[in-house]
């Protein structure tokens, strides 16, 4: 289906289930009500035959370009149906299957992650390891019975839902660095996974630790090469910042619209406002820009990294006026959307942190782009 | 444009542009079929060609041959037209009691033509008076960037011969063009200051592997592309706000990249023995050319806020 055709289908059958799609909760809800309607929204969709479009048929998909998974959730955000964060993770966790799992794997799980059925966590940093991925020491050992996995996560998104992880353990010598790192797909519900929820700042317990002891994983679930993990985690964080961050823009573009017009005469500086939408503005033009590119069959690499600078620096001008428009709902309100406001405007917070730093961004692009070469 | 066609028009255009300027860069342009382009391919005849004057710093009558363009004008090649002073994106004329009064700018293209076209402010919108160069009264202006040739234009005209001109569509289509020259100017200046960083050697290592450095041309790089696909996706639908932001977008970017490339270079980048200054000169002046980037960025924000809702988002 084209583009145009699938827009036209998508919001006629928007408007015709409006009601059905529509939260049961005033504001953002908890995080328990968040994932509920998160999967109902996309159980739906995916009954509906929209989900499965732009993904390709050996996953269970129905084929067509990524431009159609790029409509679909940026009209599901901008109507406020599904929390854009949490929506857009299959964006990340599903082309890592279909691109490194053994075939039968990805046909078999693929669609229960895009129809809502199942929620998968992507399990990357540790204590001890952040910005430094290469240095990550959760260890996976060879047995007869499958690979043992000992170690601990931290910060995995959703854990406490998730089914499955996709999982980077530590197969070489600490030393070997990026190269000993092999990727898994590991079910939640193995013995030895012990979950622990952990309270952020904006108020939701949104990741985790997760402790992994003596956890057998069949050979058969390792994704890529054994080793060749760093390659997946690679080819990952393009995606990472592409269909995700055009959704992305979708609800920031939503938020500000909503604040221009909630804020009280006087509060918002007209510079302020118009700095933040040219940013926007930049950033939609920009991602749109990759959106094609990836459409036409080019593969993304660290060019992303300005899309995600350009996304992370108009959430945070965005909210910086939202602190300033809807300063006291921010501050002291406890109704739902107030409460809504404070969650996302602290949220914001995070834009610079997660899926890469903004310094580790600037570091990429300088390397790659800039060609400086080694900064030592 | 093809592909192959448009590499052709791009490398003649970047031949021209790092070759001559002035009326030597027109006469250049005039043989390159620049004006043909512009009618078969706008966006690309004009992000092409500003791009390159930018990188070169140089000077030509192309923004007053796309302006009378724009403005209906036949024969625009020996016609320039009226700028609005700095800052401002309004036309530079009024007319007041059957008189035009007239206070703009022009840039070296004036004193290379022999009409020049004012657009004045009138009771039932923007009306057009095409003129003898000798009508108006020419003041040069040295300032901040001589090589720009920048003239103070007044006069006062008969206002009965006006016709109705869209000045707004005309001053949006200039906006982008002067945008595309910031990019130019942007991307110049980064690239001075990346190789500047690569040579310079400090504490027994290049600069460039300084992360404060680092950080500032990548900064810089996100600064030009941000500006550059806004003024892409502007082409797309050329609207005055579209024009507006893009051009506002450019200016804010091209003077931060000026900020972080001056810093890069330091001592040297201070001098007029470095090129720098002449790119830093021209920034200034552009950004404040049919439209200073914080008027337009706080009129941006004026009119959202007095809506209350955002301009038509980017289609997908
Ligand atoms: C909301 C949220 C959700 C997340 N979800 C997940 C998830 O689902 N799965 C997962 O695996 N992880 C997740 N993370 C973790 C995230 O990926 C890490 O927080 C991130 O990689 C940064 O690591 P760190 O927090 O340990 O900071 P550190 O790496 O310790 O960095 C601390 C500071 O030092 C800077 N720094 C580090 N190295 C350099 C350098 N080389 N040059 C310059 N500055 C540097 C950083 O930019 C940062 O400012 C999530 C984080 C957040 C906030």
């Amino acid at each position: 289906m084209e583009l145009d055709a699938f827009k036209v289908a998508v919001d006629a059958w928007l408007d015709e289930h409006e009601h059905e799609l529509a939260s049961d909760y005033e504001g953002g809800g908890t995080l328990d009500q968040q994932v509920a309607q998160l999967r109902k929204v996309m159980g739906m969709a995916y009954a509906a035959g929209f989900m499965r479009m732009g993904w390709p048929e050996r996953a269970g998909g129905l084929g067509g370009s990524n431009l159609l998974r790029a409509y679909l959730g940026e009209v599901l955000t901008a109507r406020d149906l599904v929390e854009a964060g949490f929506y857009s993770l299959p964006e990340v966790l599903a082309p890592t299957m279909i691109d490194y799992a053994p075939e039968t794997l990805a046909a078999e799980m693929v669609p229960k992650l895009l129809s809502g059925e199942e929620i998968w966590c992507q399990g990357f940093s540790e204590p001890g390891t952040g910005s430094n991925l290469g240095s990550l020491a959760c260890r996976a050992t060879h047995t007869d019975a499958g690979w043992r996995i000992n170690g601990q996560k931290v910060w995995t998104s959703l854990a406490q839902y998730a089914q499955r992880c996709v999982l980077l353990t530590r197969t070489g010598t600490l030393e070997s660095a990026h190269r000993g790192i092999t990727a898994m797909f590991i079910d939640m519900d193995s013995p030895g996974i012990t979950v622990r929820p952990i309270e952020t700042m904006h108020g939701a317990e949104e990741f985790c630790e997760v402790f992994y002891d003596d956890v057998v994983v069949p050979l058969d679930r390792v994704l890529g090469e054994v080793d060749g993990g760093w390659s997946i985690a690679m080819d990952l964080l393009p995606y990472e910042r592409s269909t995700a961050l055009w959704h992305r823009a979708s609800y920031l573009h939503r938020r500000l619209e909503q604040l221009v017009s909630a804020a009280p005469a006087g509060t918002l500086d007209p510079t302020g406002v118009g700095e933040a939408t040219q940013l926007l503005w930049a950033f939609r033009a920009r991602s749109r820009a990759t959106q094609r590119r990836l459409a036409a069959g080019e593969t993304l690499g660290s060019e992303t990294s300005i899309d995600k600078v350009l996304v992370a620096t108009a959430e945070q001008a965005i909210f910086e006026l939202v602190g300033e428009g809807l300063g006291p709902e921010v501050a002291t309100g406890d109704d739902p959307v107030s409460a809504r406001w404070r969650a996302e405007f602290l949220y914001s917070r995070a834009a610079t942190i997660y899926g890469g730093s903004a310094e580790i961004q600037r570091n990429i692009i300088a390397r790659r782009l800039l060609a400086l070469g080694d900064d030592r | 444009m093809e592909a192959s066609e448009l590499a052709l028009f791009r490398s003649g255009i970047h031949h021209a542009t790092e070759t001559c300027s002035g009326e030597a860069l027109d006469a250049a342009l005039d043989e390159l079929g620049w004006r043909d382009a512009l009618v078969a391919d706008r966006s690309t005849a004009v992000s092409v060609l500003f791009e390159a004057l930018g990188s070169s710093v140089v000077d030509s009558s192309a923004l007053d041959w796309l302006l009378a363009a724009a403005l209906g004008e036949k024969d625009a090649v020996r016609t320039s037209v009226v700028l609005p002073l700095l800052r401002r994106a309004a036309p530079p004329g009024r007319v007041r009691a059957g008189r035009c009064e007239v206070h703009g700018l022009g840039t070296g293209a004036v004193a290379r033509a022999d009409a020049a076209v004012v657009v004045a402010e009138a009771d039932g919108g923007p009306v057009a008076y095409t003129v003898k160069a000798s009508s108006l009264e020419l003041r040069q202006v040295r300032g901040l960037d001589p090589g720009l040739g920048i003239v103070e234009v007044t006069g006062d005209l008969d206002a009965a011969a006006g016709r109705p001109v869209d000045w707004e569509g005309a001053a949006s289509i200039g906006q982008l063009a002067v945008g595309h020259e910031l990019v130019g100017l942007a991307r110049a200046m980064l690239e001075l200051a990346r190789q500047h960083a690569l040579d310079r050697v400090q504490f027994g290592r290049p600069i460039s592997s300084f992360q404060a450095i680092r950080h500032r041309l990548a900064e810089s790089l996100v600064a030009v592309e941000a500006a550059d696909g806004l003024l892409a996706a502007a082409w797309d639908d050329p609207s005055p706000v579209m024009a507006a932001m893009a051009k506002g977008m450019a200016g804010r970017s091209a003077r931060a990249v000026a900020r972080h490339a001056q810093q890069v270079l330091a001592g040297i980048g201070f001098t007029t023995e470095h090129p720098l200054h002449g790119y830093v000169r021209r920034t200034i002046v552009l950004d404040q050319l049919l439209g200073a980037s914080s008027v337009l960025t706080r009129q941006l924000g004026d009119d959202v806020l007095e809506r209350g809702a955002l301009p038509p988002a980017l289609p997908l």
